[in-house]
């Protein structure tokens, strides 16, 4: 069976005044129908872009350099306008971080559920979509203009509105980053509980470990534009094999026991000219051996998940020295 | 409640006078172009260069015509043809900054980089550039105006658009499958509606200064038809033996820029608090 989302070795740069700037260095995921897959790292690692290129929604100066990203077996990259404009409206959701951005603050909710519905779209189907986002007060949101809407309301329609046409594959980039602390499991609960409902693939972009360890099925991790480990979240969470994953656990407050600490990873994310030619992590990390600097590490399966490492099996075992 | 007329700009005296200003006006040109209680602009009534008085309440011009409703024929042409020359750059410009803004890239080089040629120009020598090739008249005087004030229209709306456009809602639109002329009409026209609103204000008034300025010179507006320039125009060689020829249209023409730009500063902020 073909996969829902499959991006293969896909490279994005960012074209600037000063020469080109990579984004995604060789990304490569798949995702199954139904399946929750979070995407953790720090910002700018690429996650961004990853997720706006499922739709190929990339700003007009990035430019894809390699690579695919095939929805349903069909490559995104390929379509004509006709057909990319039906397969945004009808395969793919998405959920941006800040909900009242999502919203045109000049037109009523209802109008705007309206326009995400399939045909015209009735003002009981409107009302229908507001209820499934536990919206009861569904009448008078309709009729509210955005700014009338608390974060968390609005965020409860933009989800209404990412699958109101019950899409395929749903992105959703830091959708809680946004909000109070006291409503965020409250919006992820309804976002993974109507994903799985529907059967879409939800992606989960995020830089929370605690959320994605809560709630995806399956982890990656992105770092320097690649996808470095990727595997169950039981797996992952549990026995890290990339140093980089490993280093991110410590730093998670949530992670730390009472009256521990928690390490900072020491450095700063790559900016990449190109592709890289080595470990983009080698710099930041304390399993670095000769071939980290000199060869680029190829995806490798060990112990039930996915790595980027040339230290990998020495990362599990907690060997340090070569 | 008592049932008297409500002005709009609640709490803001200098907007309110604006409007009470600029409606007095419009009302004295509506009524002396529907009626005829202050005579006609055109006929050859009276004694030449008469001083004011019952007979004619603002006195004569040389030719013997009453000044009272010219200078009421005047306001309505100078204010209609700035309006409407204005009607037609704010939608050539918000087209041009609408798509300049949200396409950047070519067409967001050209565009601004057109309209700061054309802002490089001081503002009268390019409409008297303009009334010279294109023949003096109505028709010049409200290119003039449009050429006059496109490139600030340009400016202010793709300036708009650019933080517009970046909004999520736009993506959104894009993913629901809306095309080209639903995003920029739904979407990121209304969003930039105030802008060009209060801008439109502002171009209406910087518009009768380019258009009496112009009719001063003899290049606008041609006689027997009269403008509060084109009065100027006039009297000026009549100032030392009958000045009302001049002070009255010239007083006029000050309170009614005044109070259009007066009007403008009350929508600014009115419609965009952040301004302030």
């Amino acid at each position: 069976m073909t996969p829902a989302l499959a991006i293969n070795d896909l490279a994005i740069d960012f074209r600037s005044r000063r020469g080109h700037v990579r984004a995604v260095d060789g990304a490569a995921l798949t995702a199954a129908c139904g399946e929750v897959l979070g995407v953790v790292g720090e910002s700018g690692c690429g996650k961004s872009t990853l997720g706006m290129a499922i739709g190929r929604l990339l700003a007009p100066g990035a430019l894809r350099v390699t690579g695919d990203i095939l929805v349903d077996g069909r490559s995104v990259f390929a379509l004509d306008d006709d057909a990319l404009r039906t397969l945004r409206a009808e395969e793919l959701g998405f959920v941006f971080q800040d909900p009242i951005g999502t919203l045109d603050p000049t037109r009523r909710i209802g109008l705007q559920v309206k326009a995400a519905l399939p045909g015209r779209g009735t003002d009981r189907e409107v009302e229908a979509v507001l209820f499934e986002v536990g919206l009861s007060d569904a009448g008078r949101v309709a009729r509210s203009y955005p700014h009338e809407l608390s974060g968390g309301m609005a965020q409860r329609v933009s989800i209404g509105m990412a699958l109101a046409r019950r899409p395929k594959i749903v992105i959703a980039d830091e959708p809680t980053a946004a909000l109070d602390a006291s409503i965020k499991s409250q919006i992820l609960d309804l976002l993974t509980g109507r994903c799985r409902a529907t059967g879409a693939v939800l992606i989960l972009l995020s830089h929370d470990l605690h959320a994605i360890r809560k709630y995806s099925d399956r982890v990656a991790v992105m770092y320097g534009g690649r996808l470095v480990e990727t595997g169950p979240s039981s797996i992952i969470f549990t026995r890290p094999a990339h140093p980089y994953t490993a280093m991110l656990l410590r730093a998670s407050i949530a992670d730390v026991p009472i009256g521990g600490r928690a390490e900072p990873i020491p450095g700063a994310p790559p900016v990449l000219e190109g592709r890289c030619e080595r470990c983009s992590f080698a710099p930041r990390c304390e399993w670095t051996e000769q071939r980290c600097t000199a060869v680029r590490p190829e995806a490798r399966f060990i112990a039930g998940r996915e790595v980027v490492c040339h230290r990998a099996e020495s990362v599990i075992a907690g060997v340090r020295a070569s | 409640m008592t049932a008297g007329i409500r002005i709009p700009f609640h709490g803001d005296p200098l907007a309110q006078a604006g409007t009470i200003a600029l409606v007095v006006l419009v009302g004295f040109s509506i009524v002396g172009l529907t009626t005829n209680i202050f005579g006609s602009p055109t006929t050859l009534g009276g004694p030449a260069l008469s001083v004011p008085g019952p007979g004619h309440a603002l006195g004569t011009d040389q030719l013997g015509r009453s000044l009272m409703p010219r200078v009421v024929a005047g306001i309505h042409v100078t204010i209609l043809l700035s309006a409407f020359a204005v009607m037609i750059a704010a939608t050539v410009g918000s087209l041009l900054g609408l798509l300049s803004g949200y396409f950047k890239g070519l067409m967001d080089e050209i565009v601004p980089r057109l309209a700061d040629l054309m802002f490089s120009f001081p503002a009268i020598l390019l409409a008297i550039m303009i009334s010279a090739i294109l023949k003096p008249g109505t028709p010049s005087a409200i290119a003039a105006i449009v050429i006059v004030t496109l490139p600030v229209m340009i400016r202010v709306v793709r300036a708009a658009t650019l933080t517009v456009a970046e909004q999520d809602f736009v993506i959104q639109a894009r993913i629901a499958g809306a095309g080209l002329g639903r995003i920029l009409a739904l979407h990121l026209l209304p969003n930039v509606a105030s802008v060009i609103i209060v801008q439109a204000a502002y171009s209406i008034s910087f518009g009768m200064i380019i258009e009496s300025g112009i009719s001063f010179l003899g290049l606008g507006v041609q006689p027997p038809e009269a403008s509060l320039g084109s009065l100027l125009h006039d009297g000026r060689v009549y100032l030392s033996v009958a000045p009302w020829l001049v002070f009255v249209p010239g007083i006029v023409l000050a309170i009614t820029i005044l109070s259009v730009n007066l009007v403008g500063d009350g929508l600014r902020r009115t419609i965009d608090p952040l301004i302030e």
